[in-house]
């Protein structure tokens, strides 16, 4: 046998173990920290889940964007990617880089918006989930006055993108949205000025927050 | 002192009845056709040969032969136009090619080799991937790998096998049993050769190399030489000058396309050639154009933005697949024509442990569909920009995935100006009007979106002024505690005294 047979056979197997390095699945496991202590000993395994929704309910200035953010920095920690789907187009990317953000790594999708911002921000949020190319992805659209019915089946369908992609989609709700399939909620509360956090049930976020 | 330099090695690609595949790989599988040029039979399908139809025939003749005879006229630009795709995606595999109309491509067999590679298993590789292009784009090919071009030519066109291969130094070995039209000689030196009985290259290889320049200069020495395998003559570089496009015109083969998803598949077998062709010249596309041509008239034309520059057609399915989904055509389709609108070169591309191939793929997937049906303006990644005005704080930029710095960081570290402290997590465009309400000239409550809230706390004002030059603004902020909704940024328009709600700390 001879050098350029042994050398083809190295190859070889060399080129079987990228093969199975690349077939390794896109899922993560786990969940992924916010960054505050605080936030981290209210929620169940100490972080937001990948592979589900997490729903952050609170009114206009309860510091859900503030949260949001703080985990989408933290999914950036390892290098990784972070997107923020903008259907509302109110992020203001200035305090995302006060708050630590690599705005170089955070995607920001905002539909035109004469497209309407539901559809399209859900649809770019189920694409984005499911890529398994962003470790969390923050979702923002106007989800209020969008009967139940419709909305239901497009939150099934993030669901299951946020479960192929293994990412941890945070879903940004305010009062009187429709219920969100969240395998965990949380209730920001503008009243004690700064948010005051606790884990609850899923179901429709209620007006006026948590008081913790 | 510079090593001895061998004959050039020389991968030849033949096309056999180029206008005849050019014309089958467009339409489902054919019957008895024919392609015509003046009045004359060319090229003809197993079918119509088996009918009788002969290459040479007449017109009448053919179709005395075979009564359902289909007619293709010749297009020799179209052809030629295909033998130069077909060289532009065989220049992923060497340096150098040339086209040699009307059915060759030759490629620096010497040139593409790795160093350290056993010559024989590369040369047989080579082929291997030059046979695999040539079915990519469409064709079934014939290929040959010897000393020099003439002898490579030869044998890919006249051995009737798919492949061959002269060893260094067996060229006259292997063209010795062809027949002397195989070398191409100039018809002078072809005609006396016949008239003396030598028909085989073998044969003219036996020829005393003196007679024959002696009988016709140079032409003849060349002959003579090339029968014994020796052919010194370089490769003339082919360099494509435009960007590739692929056209498929549909109605005279398959018939008009009235749905999506047959449009789709068109437009992915377009995608392949056009793929291969950007990739034999280390091009990426970063924008693509699908012409629809509609029936009888009118077109329709889909742009699709990239994400990032590529050569991989998967890639352009899934946006291109979103874009004819949402498209309703107001007629059937009977042309399609794909191009690149622009490209740019792609490097290639270190990958790291840790690295994951299949995650970028699908990261360029994801952010190509979004661009192809958000439009490339809706997805972005944000700057800091030097300016005192809140809502011209930051740019918008093309979002590169981060590659420029794979360390992770907290973005302030790229010499992007700092922000100041304190502002707002949402910004509202345009500001809401605020009415206020006060007591012994001190805010107690603003009325927001109809709502009267009181002011639990304020702080400011901040104040921000300039832009004199152009639109100059002057605004104190402040940062106001409303009940019952959280933390505010307002501010007081110095023109004219007015309140606006600018930001919410959310």
């Amino acid at each position: 046998m001879g050098a350029a047979t042994r050398q083809q056979e190295i190859l070889e197997e060399l080129r079987r173990q990228i093969r199975r390095m690349e077939r390794r699945p896109a899922r993560r496991e786990g969940v992924l920290a916010c960054g505050s202590s605080e936030v981290e000993a209210l929620l169940p395994a100490g972080g937001f889940p990948r592979g589900s929704i997490s729903s952050l309910c609170g009114g206009p200035a309860s510091g859900k964007t503030f949260v949001a953010l703080s985990v989408l920095r933290e999914a950036q920690a390892g290098g990784g990617l972070a997107a923020f789907v903008d259907g509302r187009g109110e992020l203001y990317p200035p305090a995302a880089f006060a708050l630590g953000v690599d705005l170089a790594r955070l995607l920001i999708v905002r539909p035109e918006p004469a497209r309407g911002a539901v559809l399209p921000g859900l649809w770019a949020a189920e694409v984005l989930l499911g890529s398994g190319a962003f470790p969390a992805v923050a979702v923002d659209v106007p989800l209020r006055g969008v009967p139940a019915a419709r909305a239901e089946p497009m939150l099934r369908r993030l669901l299951a993108a946020a479960e192929k992609g293994g990412a941890a989609a945070l879903l940004l709700s305010g009062p009187g949205d429709p219920a969100i399939p969240a395998a965990l909620r949380i209730d920001l509360d503008a009243v004690r000025f700064r948010p005051a956090l606790r884990p609850v049930a899923a179901g429709a976020c209620t007006e006026g927050g948590h008081v913790s | 002192m510079s090593p001895e330099r061998g004959p050039p090695r020389v991968l030849a690609v033949v096309v056999p009845a180029l206008p005849l595949q050019r014309v089958l790989r467009e339409r489902p599988p054919a019957g008895a056709l024919a392609v015509v040029s003046e009045g004359a039979v060319c090229h003809a399908t197993a079918p119509a040969l088996a009918a009788g139809v002969r290459p040479g025939d007449s017109l009448v003749q053919a179709r005395a032969a075979c009564a359902g005879l289909d007619v293709v006229p010749l297009d020799a630009a179209a052809d030629r136009a295909a033998l130069r795709a077909l060289a532009e995606a065989l220049l992923s595999l060497s340096p150098v090619a040339e086209v040699a109309f009307p059915d060759a491509v030759l490629l620096d067999a010497a040139g593409a080799r790795l160093s350290g590679s056993e010559p024989e298993a590369f040369e047989r590789a080579l082929a291997e991937r030059a046979l695999g292009l040539c079915r990519h784009m469409g064709f079934q090919g014939r290929v040959a790998v010897a000393d020099g071009k003439g002898v490579a030519l030869a044998l890919a066109r006249h051995t009737g096998r798919e492949r061959t291969r002269a060893a260094p130094g067996e060229g006259a070995l292997a063209l010795a049993p062809l027949p002397l039209g195989a070398l191409d000689l100039p018809s002078e030196v072809a005609r006396w050769l016949s008239a003396v009985g030598v028909e085989s290259a073998g044969a003219l290889a036996a020829l005393p190399a003196e007679t024959l320049a002696h009988r016709f200069g140079a032409p003849g020495a060349a002959a003579g030489r090339l029968s014994r395998g020796v052919d010194p003559r370089p490769l003339v570089p082919f360099a494509p000058e435009t960007f590739p496009h692929e056209r498929w015109d549909l109605e005279s083969e398959v018939g008009v396309l009235e749905s999506a998803e047959p449009v789709i598949f068109a437009a992915k077998r377009l995608a392949d050639r056009v793929a291969a062709r950007l990739a034999g010249r280390g091009l990426g596309a970063s924008r693509l154009r699908l012409t629809l041509f509609l029936d009888p008239r009118g077109e329709e034309r889909v742009d699709l933005p990239m994400a990032r520059p590529g050569a991989d057609a998967a890639l352009w399915l899934a946006p291109l697949r979103e874009r004819l989904a949402g498209l309703r055509l107001p007629a059937p389709v009977r042309a399609l024509d794909l191009a690149v609108v622009e490209a740019a070169e792609v490097p290639a591309e270190q990958l790291a442990v840790g690295d994951r191939p299949e995650v970028t793929r699908s990261l360029d997937v994801a952010l190509s569909r979004l661009a192809a049906r958000l439009g490339e303006r809706s997805l972005f990644a944000a700057e800091s920009a030097d300016r005192h005005r809140p809502e011209a704080a930051y740019r918008e930029t093309p979002f590169r995935h981060g590659r420029a710095d794979r360390s992770a960081g907290s973005g302030s570290g790229d010499g992007s100006p700092e922000p100041p402290p304190g502002r707002p997590t949402r910004l509202l465009e345009p500001p809401s009007p605020l009415v206020a309400l006060g007591e012994g000239g001190r805010l107690t409550a603003l009325r927001v979106d109809g709502t009267l809230r009181a002011v639990v706390s304020l702080s400011g004002p901040e104040r921000l002024a300039g832009e004199w030059w152009n639109e100059p603004f002057d605004r104190d902020y402040y940062r106001v505690r409303l009940e019952g909704l959280g933390e505010a940024w307002i501010y007081r328009d110095g023109r004219d005294g007015r309140l606006w709600l600018h930001g919410l700390f959310d």
